[in-house]
């Protein structure tokens, strides 16, 4: 058949280009065991599978036919038999037709199936992320399991709906063209070889060759790129600190080795395309001498030669294609590793089934010990009781445990000693969500997706109507700053919210939580970029909210916890005191140490 | 495209001689089903021989194949390597001249490209554009030449070859610019597709916390099947194109070949042509309707690649807003800040003024402290003075000096900013600090250090000041980010200090403590205190407080306590209440 058979589209889409040669080859750790697993992905697909090979194996049959049919007639033409001609053609029309109907159920079949492959591996991957515990996310780095859905599961999708049909079609193709010209001419097909030989010999040492500097390079690009991204990030410490020049500079330093590192990688990359044509063209050679030969001697007919020619272009492809897929294969399936490790972690367990009940929210901790690490306790026989409508306020140091305790009563993390309690449930035997449902909290770092302002304070309350809403906002004190937006509730936040400031973002958070009508209300840090007197009115708006409802509240700030009913002073996830404000401060113990130290600002 | 010439134009040679070898390798190609020809019809049929078979003929063109292979390979090659010796540099320079250019921006013209623009269009972009270099100077150069070739080598075969190519030609080139039509608006939708699906992830991953507390888990699953649906339809639909498109154009690429046949049939029955000249035909058939193919191809790196030169181009013709002036900065007056009746909006914001009408002088030696509400302006204000921003109206002058005048580096060596967000780089604790300045000895820099109180916990780190910083500062508490950016900022000689919030995470001991050693080392530079916190500022001179962009008071801590009802609010939302000044 003629040359242009190939499997890939003629047009590869972004980021669906083929590795190929010059992408790093990673090797899988159990490679059986991941491609068992993803195999059982084809599991459901077993019907457009068997169709699937079958148009592989007849677009196969009619590639190894048509040269034949080509061959004798060269020869009917050379015999000067030309009332056979016709026939012949029309048998090569029939052929070619059945070959284009075979490839267009092929190409479509392997793109279905790999599509809804990767749909359902998304989907599961993702399935399984929204419920891990925090505790996961907490240990591993953002950018690691982000990459899992966007690299690896991106890889095993092109290699799936590259590699299958090619895979099966180049080895059928191979086995075919060999027997074929071994039926045609033993002895040229044995010469054939020798190009087989050269290939392998060639792709292996070139890539030897190449593997050093396109490593080299990847690095290089990699610090670029991170170079980059910091500078233009920094750029407001830079122009104050007139380093601009000197940022210059360490860029083009960078910039030049990429240069040159790039011009012997390109190179020797693009070497490979004119020695492969040798390679190529020396199996023509081979061909027309020894095939001339044996023409001459009469062993064989010219439209056998003819015939050789095709078949050595169809013999060589896809040895190349397999030996790039399997550099490719190796990537993807060490990708498909990664993201069954995800799909593997244990998820959240739903331990209870108690309803929270309709009582006040008293929140009692007794006698909780806990750590994030086996040996590095961060909790020790921690005793609180907070009752209903009370307004505690967590204090200490850094480290001192205060977020811990958000953690643990969320069950972001589960205790290992004692027990914590709403309204005397134990919360391990409560239905999580509903714990969650009645528990709002607003952390430190706001997190706001990227989605209207609306929606974003909706987020805890989806039905909640837009008086609601607003409502939510006049009391954290941010109506009249989305008002000021271009398209006040309905603006967008971008993703990475650099239209609002810090404290902006932290107002719209409170809102959010606001709207969610909590029992519990936990504010963890979370108006340490609001002015005091804004967090003033919200502390007042708060008190009417939760007037018969419990809130916790971290902070550093004397001006956040001074009115607070309870504050709680922890020192190394130990109480240390515990009181109101004029009593802890008469007792001069170490609430008042550190209201000299912290808050009042005079030097001890 | 015309800036990106220019920097073509620096290696015009090897831009030049990568397509002179390219013709070596193409030759090679068109050459070698010749000789094939000759082997069959003189040396196999012996045609002009009389039907004698010979043997030489068979062997000398053998081998003047394979050295004609070797000579295109060499060719080949070459032309490889001059292509690259034009293109990486190429990319290099215009990656560099970027970058520089990115270094002479203004804030306004940064924030309008945001961050993650930029170092796309200065990583992927580049990189689209040196492939779509090399495709012009190799890979369409090659697809013409072997086009044309072809179809020269084809009709001097046979002219009657010329029917077979006139008949297929329209149908492959029509076919390929259909679907290519097709297909390159759905990549852009692909691509948003993609960033979405990413998009839900990362917020999933990033909020973790924020989806489980209010169970929202359900919600999310939803919203990323839907997302998940929308990029999986979009790429079926492009891989369905293709698997049409690749049938249809090999049935047309089958039947030409057929046709050959057929045609070279008729003319060797009627004496015109050999059975080598038909097998010679039928490699060229190939090879021509290849060449289309790969055309289509070509245009979609070109179309890529000229968008990417597009973006490119946005960064290096875009002239910097804030030009700088040409007063050197030597003035007897040493640390005067003064705002003469300044308004400020930002440039691309909604419009609104953050500043209005403010008028204010800082004497030089003297602390002002600045204060507000969320959102008054107070960080715009500092802004003004080392010129990230230029005033909307009215003026602002360091020492005397409309800032406009200054050199611009001549003004920012006036001031040091220790600014709200502290940016750290990846390198060591010690070189961070000298950003400050940089031929500070090791004394000089313990000293700033110690003033700024971060002397005690760099020390406590195994290599001191050697300890490398991690990614974005990880490492380091929000304390401890601010402290290294406060040093950073008392190492530079400046006239005038400038903390935009800058001791927030601090607890008001260290701040304190801070604030005495700064008075002690720093007493005559002339500081600028934007704060929050009464404590931060109630030892200051004066103290400036704004609302809603105006300045409604100006003047000491002991004397706004009097006057001023607003700052007195302030102090009783702090617990402040008829404190004396300690």
């Amino acid at each position: 058949m003629a040359e242009q058979k190939k499997q890939a589209p003629v047009v590869a889409p972004p980021g669906m280009r083929r590795g190929g040669r010059n992408q790093e080859v990673e090797k899988p750790k159990s490679a059986g065991e991941t491609l068992r697993r993803l195999m059982g992905y084809f599991g459901h697909e077993t019907k457009t599978l068997v169709i699937l090979l079958t148009s592989v194996a007849v677009t196969v049959q009619c590639t190894v036919w048509a040269p034949k049919l080509q061959s004798s007639a060269i020869d009917r033409i050379t015999e000067g038999a030309f009332d056979r001609l016709p026939g012949i053609l029309e048998m090569m029309l029939v052929l070619y037709a059945v070959h284009s109907v075979a490839t267009y159920s092929q190409s479509l079949l392997s793109a279905r199936l790999s599509q809804s492959v990767v749909r359902k591996m998304r989907r599961d991957l993702f399935r399984r992320i929204v419920h891990l515990p925090v505790r996961y996310l907490d240990n591993h780095s953002h950018g690691d399991v982000m990459s899992r859905m966007t690299n690896d599961v991106e890889n095993i999708s092109n290699t799936i709906s590259q590699s299958l049909s090619s895979l099966v079609s180049g080895v059928l193709t191979l086995l075919g063209t060999v027997i074929m010209m071994l039926t045609l001419c033993w002895q040229l097909a044995l010469l054939s070889c020798v190009t087989v030989i050269l290939t392998v010999l060639a792709t292996k040492y070139l890539s030897r060759a190449m593997k050093h500097f396109f490593r080299k390079r990847q690095v290089l690009l990699g610090q670029l790129n991170g170079n980059v991204e910091e500078m233009v990030t920094g750029y407001r410490t830079i122009v104050a600190y007139n380093r601009q020049e000197s940022a210059v500079a360490e860029f083009e330093a960078l910039s030049k080795q990429l240069t040159k590192t790039g011009i012997f990688a390109e190179s020797l990359g693009g070497s490979m395309g004119p020695v492969m044509n040798v390679i190529g063209n020396i199996g023509f050679v081979i061909i027309a001498a020894f095939g001339g030969w044996f023409a001459i001697n009469g062993t064989i007919s010219v439209g056998v030669i003819s015939a050789f020619i095709v078949y050595a272009k169809q013999f060589s492809r896809p040895i190349e294609e397999i030996a790039q897929l399997y550099g490719q294969i190796e990537t993807a399936l060490a990708g498909a590793e990664r993201v069954f490790a995800v799909m593997d972690e244990e998820p959240e367990q739903q331990t209870g089934l108690l309803p929270m009940g309709s009582a006040g929210g008293t929140v009692q901790f007794s006698h909780v010990d806990f750590s994030y690490y086996p040996g590095k306790q961060v909790l020790f026989d921690f005793d609180l009781e907070v009752r209903a409508g009370q307004k505690v306020a967590l204090v200490g140091a850094t480290g001192s445990g205060k977020t811990t305790v958000v953690n643990l009563l969320m069950r972001f993390y589960d205790i290992d000693g004692g027990a914590i309690r709403i309204d005397g449930t134990d919360i391990r035997d409560m239905d999580r969500d509903e714990l969650r449902r009645g528990t709002a909290i607003v952390l430190q770092d706001t997190v706001l997706f990227s989605d209207t302002v609306r929606n974003n304070l909706k987020y805890a309350n989806p039905a909640a109507s837009d008086q609601a809403v607003e409502r939510a906002a006049r009391m954290s004190n941010c109506h009249e700053m989305i008002c000021r937006l271009p398209e006040g509730y309905d603006t967008r936040l971008s993703e990475s919210g650099a239209n609002l400031s810090q404290g902006q973002r932290q107002l719209l958070a409170i809102g959010r939580a606001f709207l969610a009508d909590p029992k519990i209300l936990i504010l963890d840090e979370a108006t340490s970029s609001v002015d005091t007197r804004t967090e003033q009115k919200i502390q007042d708006a708060m008190t009417n909210l939760m007037h018969d409802r419990t809130s916790i509240i971290i902070a550093h700030r004397l001006s956040t916890i001074r009115d607070a009913d309870l504050i709680v002073v922890l020192d190394h996830g130990r109480i240390v005191e515990q009181g109101n404000h004029d009593q802890l401060l008469a007792q001069k113990g170490r609430y008042a140490q550190l209201y000299e130290t912290q808050f009042a600002g005079k030097a001890t | 495209m015309r800036s990106i010439w220019k920097y073509i134009k620096r290696y015009w040679i090897w831009a030049i001689l990568a397509p002179i070898a390219m013709v070596g390798e193409v030759a090679m190609d068109l050459i070698q089903p010749q000789l094939m020809a000759e082997i069959v019809d003189e040396g196999v049929l012996g045609l002009s021989n009389g039907g004698v078979s010979n043997l030489d003929i068979v062997l000398t063109t053998g081998r003047d194949m394979i050295l004609w292979c070797i000579f295109g390979a060499t060719c080949g090659v070459l032309s490889g390597v001059f292509a690259n010796l034009c293109c990486q540099p190429l990319g290099g320079d215009l990656r560099e001249e970027a970058f520089r250019r990115i270094m002479s921006l203004s804030f306004a013209q940064t924030n309008r490209f945001s961050t993650g623009s930029l170092v796309t269009r200065i990583t992927n972009d580049i990189t689209q554009i040196q492939n779509m270099v090399m495709q012009c100077i190799r890979g369409s150069f090659r697809t013409l030449l072997l086009f044309l070739g072809g179809i020269g080598c084809m009709l001097m075969l046979d002219l009657s070859f010329g029917v077979v190519i006139a008949c297929a030609l329209p149908l492959v080139a029509g076919c390929s610019w259909y679907f290519l039509r097709k297909t390159a608006p759905l990549f852009t939708v692909l691509q948003e597709r993609l960033d979405r699906v990413n998009s839900v992830m990362q917020e999933n991953v990033t909020g973790a916390r924020v989806v489980k507390a209010y169970v929202r888990e359900g919600y999310e699953e939803e919203r990323f099947d839907a997302a998940n649906e929308e990029l999986i339809g979009t790429q079926l639909h492009i891989l369905e194109l293709f698997a049409t498109m690749t049938p249809l154009l090999n049935i047309v690429l089958n039947v030409s070949v057929v046709a050959v046949i057929y045609v070279g049939g008729l003319r060797v029955q009627s004496g015109g042509a050999t059975p080598g000249t038909v097998m010679a035909a039928i490699t060229y058939v190939s090879q021509i309707m290849n060449a289309v193919l790969r055309m289509a191809m070509i245009f979609q790196t070109l179309s890529r690649g000229f968008a990417s030169a597009r973006r490119v181009e946005e960064v290096i013709n875009c002239t910097p807003s804030i030009g700088s002036g040409s007063f050197d900065g030597k003035t007897d007056l040493r640390g005067q800040v003064e705002l003469r009746d300044v308004s400020f909006a930002y440039p691309d914001g909604s419009g609104e003024p953050v500043l209005r009408h403010v008028s204010l002088t800082v004497r030089p030696g003297e602390t002002l402290g600045i204060m507000g509400a969320t959102g008054c302006g107070k960080s715009s204000l500092v802004q003004l003075i080392p010129r990230f921003y230029d005033a909307t109206e009215g003026t602002v002058l360091v020492d005397g000096v409309d800032v406009r005048e200054y050199d611009l580096h001549a003004l920012r060596d006036k001031v040091a900013i220790a600014l709200q967000k502290s940016d750290l780089f990846s390198t060591t604790l010690g070189e961070n600090i000298r950003w400050g300045r940089e031929d500070a000895t090791q004394e000089e820099l313990e000293e700033a250090a110690e003033v700024a109180q971060a002397a005690e916990f760099i020390h406590r780190k195994s290599d001191g000041f050697d300890t490398p910083v991690a990614e974005k500062g990880m490492s380091l508490s929000g304390g401890q980010k601010q402290r290294i950016a406060i040093s950073r900022a008392v190492l530079k000689d400046a006239e005038i200090l400038i903390f935009d919030d800058a001791t927030s995470a601090l607890d008001l001991k260290t701040e304190a403590e801070l604030y005495t050693a700064l008075n002690r080392k720093k007493g005559n530079v002339t500081k600028i205190i934007v704060a929050q916190r009464v404590a931060s500022v109630q030892n200051a001179d004066r103290i400036a407080l704004l609302e809603e962009g105006r300045l409604i008071a100006c003047a000491s801590h002991r004397e706004l306590l009097r006057t001023c009802p607003v700052y007195r609010d302030i102090c009783r939302s702090q617990g402040k209440e008829g404190e004396q000044v300690g």
